[in-house]
């Protein structure tokens, strides 16, 4: 046999595993698989605790809600009105240029019934 | 077969025709021709918000409002012509046949050589429940249509309202702070 094969017999010839070799695996494995399922950690500024307790504290969210509540009630409301001054002001037109044509269709009959017949 | 070729035909055309038969106005190719146009278009509930504008304080904003209140819509097409002879009366013509539809009678015709007016109402057989108005002059053009309960006095009392007093525009050349405006549909 030759050196080599000698020392490639050698070298996959089966070891026992140090003592305690399993325990460190699945200590090490266990860790890992922890380290992986954990969400991660954003890092935190330095304004962000107080930032948050602002605005999840009651004033600021009822405040908050209530100047969109206000904001949106305000333009619903300007944006009716504009709607119903506009419709108005059209409604108030027509009726203007059909009592007028009423009136002159009117003011063409009975100037024609005056009317003198031999005229 | 011819049946479900008939009902198929009516989902198609439904859209199409109006529900209740309003009058249309149409003329909108005489507009690139007027020097102004007025074209108000208001249906019901354009009318009711319109109303709700007129405070009802004074006896003219109240008489506006119940005027309003009744109705269900309004057209007014008016065109004023720097000159004479931008339309025809046959361009009438569709409006008047829409006219003579079953309810509705002339009440008022009055036709010189230049000016024509015609007024036509519709009846349920105890109240006015239509309203129109063709008036032609040599520059002017107006087609009024109003839908709904109306009392044609009330209205003519409108003519001077709105802060133009009465008989200021009895020949109907009064000034008349006219918008020129698109009517909202």
């Amino acid at each position: 046999m030759s050196n080599f094969e000698d020392q490639l017999r050698a070298a996959l010839q089966r070891q026992e595993p140090p003592r305690g070799f399993a325990d460190r695996v699945l200590e090490r494995t266990g860790r890992e698989s922890a380290d992986r399922l954990a969400p991660a950690r954003r890092p935190r500024r330095m304004w962000a605790p107080v930032w948050g307790q602002l605005w999840w504290g009651p004033l600021w969210r009822i405040g908050a809600i209530a100047a969109t509540l206000t904001v949106v009630s305000f333009s619903v409301t300007t944006y009716q009105h504009t709607r119903e001054e506009r419709a108005a002001r059209q409604a108030e037109l027509a009726l203007r240029i059909a009592a007028e044509k009423l009136n002159l269709a009117r003011d063409h009959v009975l100037r024609n019934l005056a009317l003198p017949k031999d005229n | 077969m011819k049946r479900a070729l008939l009902l198929l035909g009516m989902a198609v055309l439904a859209p199409v025709v109006p529900l209740s038969a309003q009058i249309q106005i149409g003329l909108d190719q005489l507009a690139s021709k007027a020097k102004e146009t007025v074209d108000i278009t208001l249906d019901g509930a354009m009318l009711q918000m319109a109303g709700k504008f007129f405070s009802g304080g004074k006896s003219d904003d109240s008489k506006a409002k119940n005027l309003l209140a009744n109705l269900k819509a309004i057209s007014v097409k008016n065109f004023e012509f720097a000159q004479e002879g931008q339309y025809r009366q046959e361009d009438l013509d569709p409006i008047r046949a829409q006219l003579k539809a079953p309810g509705w009678s002339k009440i008022l015709g009055d036709r010189s050589d230049k000016e024509t007016s015609e007024i036509f109402t519709k009846s349920d057989g105890t109240r006015i429940t239509g309203f129109a108005i063709l008036a032609a002059e040599p520059k002017e053009l107006t087609v009024v249509y109003i839908e709904g309960a109306i009392d044609l006095a009330d209205l003519a009392q409108l003519g001077g309202r709105f802060g133009i007093p009465p008989g200021v525009v009895p020949d109907g050349k009064g000034k008349r702070n006219k918008d020129k405006t698109k009517g909202d549909q």
